[in-house]
């Protein structure tokens, strides 16, 4: 299992959003110390962290809605604090569940205001694909106070996505859908991806996110903590066996077998299964089972928040 | 812009706190007209329907208006935070200072809406006292409600239309402070009370005689005055100076 957990801060030049050693403080209380990461072209890109670990604040401030005490934001290159509001150009983004419009107008009229204040040409096409798109046009011209909360929540993704932005940041974009609604959320984010826009999202529903999301930020205590890098899955492995101190010992002996770890009473490792089976066997171990070990996002991320 | 004041002037008018102020404005000259007290209050005999906006305005700019003008301008910006809309604005590659501006204008705007449907009010209300010339004054000229002699309705209209926008005028400044406070505080409810409180205490602040020239509650009366350079000069500048410290402080505001 290529699975990486990393806790660098080394980024490279072409992240299409970077934030480097952001500070905000309110008074004498941090409540962010020296975040710095980026999310590339392409990328989805996760934030998760209790209630309180600073995700919204780090929101606003990769959105400019709020400014840092030090540290900066650079969009596409531009500086977001400094670069005026040209550098929200390519910024696509939702920042609060459910998404916020105004209740008397339409959400067609809410998302002709957004395309007029995103500068956007050729709005009525791309606004009525963009109802389309999220399953919204039979309420289009409905007044948004009518709206349920997983309409309104579609609204916020497609008043987002309208003008093609190239970075997509969403605070809880998939809170208040059903099922259906979060798979097609999912579906929309994924295919934004491949098309070149970096994502990123806060959320606690790390279960899901795993599925679609190349890295993770798990921000504690104001801190980002560890960036999970989500790899290629299946190439570790977790097996039961007699005596596990003794039989993890010896497997980091073994040749083709590594990165060989005790979890409580079972061993993990990567590399060859049949290596390390074989090698057991023959020294009269008794092996209960041996299956893969599919990285456990949520258990990662508890023991991480738990410990920092 | 103009697409921007347009929105603007749309919310403007869907708020609560400015719906509930242009239907009092709308209303209460009736109610001063027909007053049965009206005498014994303010030793006044109705003889023209054009005296029934002085009176309307004596008794609103005391407090009634300020009040609605400081609430309505807090409502503003304070709506759209309480709404959550203000951050979906500010996401939008769209200068902020634009969005204060036409703010700025609607707050600007409201005192004149108002003052002019209670001008409405008031003509309406003051018809079944005949809006023809008489003998006497409309209490917003020369000679107050005695006059200086015969008065045509042009004139008595001139007088009034004036006031109003003096009144109106005079009003900008607590306006532009509310919006101030809103930035400051993002909420209505805050930003309300401290330009209502600001508004108080200016009021007890005249028994410092070397304040009183400085203080713009010192001018809500300006309407009834003939010189007006002064005063209403010291309004524009402090309702520029509010509105141009508001810009200033939103700008780099946390949002």
């Amino acid at each position: 299992m290529n699975d990486t957990v990393s806790t660098g801060t080394a980024m490279p030049p072409s992240a299409a959003l970077e934030a480097q050693s952001l500070v905000k403080r309110y008074g004498r209380k941090p409540v962010l110390e020296g975040i710095t990461f980026g999310v590339q072209p392409g990328e989805v890109y996760a934030l998760a962290g209790p209630n309180g670990s600073g995700k919204t604040t780090l929101i606003r401030l990769l959105t400019g809605l709020a400014f840092p005490t030090s540290g900066t934001v650079r969009m596409l290159g531009a500086d977001l604090y400094n670069g005026g509001h040209a550098a929200r150009r390519a910024l696509g983004a939702v920042v609060e569940a459910p998404a916020a419009f105004y209740p008397h107008l339409t959400g067609r009229q809410n998302l002709e205001m957004v395309a007029f204040l995103s500068e956007l040409q050729g709005s009525e096409t791309k606004i009525r694909e963009m109802l389309v798109k999220l399953e919204l046009l039979a309420v289009a011209d409905q007044p948004v106070r009518t709206y349920s909360l997983g309409q309104r929540q579609r609204l916020g993704l497609a008043s987002a996505i309208l003008h093609e932005p190239q970075v997509l940041i969403l605070d809880e974009p998939t809170s208040g859908l059903d099922p259906q609604g979060i798979s097609r959320v999912h579906e929309i984010l994924s295919e934004l991806a491949w098309k070149g826009v970096a994502v990123l999202l806060s959320t606690h529903h790390l279960r899901e996110v795993s599925a679609y999301a190349d890295k993770v930020g798990i921000l504690g205590g104001g801190r980002l903590l560890d960036e999970v890098r989500l790899g290629s899955k299946g190439e570790r492995y977790r097996l039961r066996v007699s005596d596990p101190a003794r039989a993890y010992a010896f497997l980091r002996t073994v040749p083709g077998v590594h990165n060989v770890s005790l979890r409580d009473v079972s061993v993990v490792f990567e590399g060859s299964p049949n290596a390390a089976l074989a090698a057991l066997v023959r020294e009269g171990y008794q092996v209960q089972f041996l299956e893969p070990d599919y990285f456990d996002l949520y258990e990662y991320y508890r023991e991480r928040v738990k410990h920092a | 812009m103009l697409k921007i004041l347009a929105w603007e002037f749309g919310k403007l008018i869907r708020l609560r706190s400015v719906q509930i102020g242009l239907a009092a404005a709308l209303l209460l000259p009736f109610l001063w007209a027909f007053a049965p007290g009206l005498r014994g209050q303010y030793g006044l005999e109705l003889v023209s329907g054009w005296q029934v906006p002085a009176l309307v305005l004596r008794t609103s700019m005391e407090f009634l208006f300020p009040f609605l003008v400081a609430i309505a301008s807090a409502e503003v910006l304070g709506s759209e935070v309480s709404m959550g809309t203000l951050k979906s604005v500010l996401l939008r590659p769209s200068p902020r200072w634009r969005l204060l501006l036409a703010k700025i204008a609607m707050v600007l705007l409201y005192p004149v809406l108002l003052l002019a449907v209670s001008l409405l009010g008031s003509l309406v209300a003051g018809l079944p006292f005949g809006l023809g010339g008489f003998f006497g004054g409309t209490g917003l000229g020369p000679g107050d409600f005695a006059g200086i002699g015969y008065i045509s309705p042009g004139t008595a209209f001139r007088e009034v239309l004036r006031a109003h926008l003096l009144a109106a005028m005079v009003l900008w400044p607590l306006a532009a402070l509310a919006l101030l406070f809103t930035v400051i505080f993002l909420s209505t409810t805050s930003a309300a009370l401290a330009a209502v409180s600001t508004l108080f205490l200016m009021r007890l602040l005249v028994v410092f005689p070397v304040l009183k020239d400085f203080l713009f509650t010192s001018y809500l009366n300006l309407y009834v005055s003939q010189q007006v350079a002064t005063g209403l000069s010291l309004m524009l500048i402090y309702a520029v100076g509010f509105a141009a410290l508001a810009l200033l402080i939103f700008e780099r505001k946390d949002i």
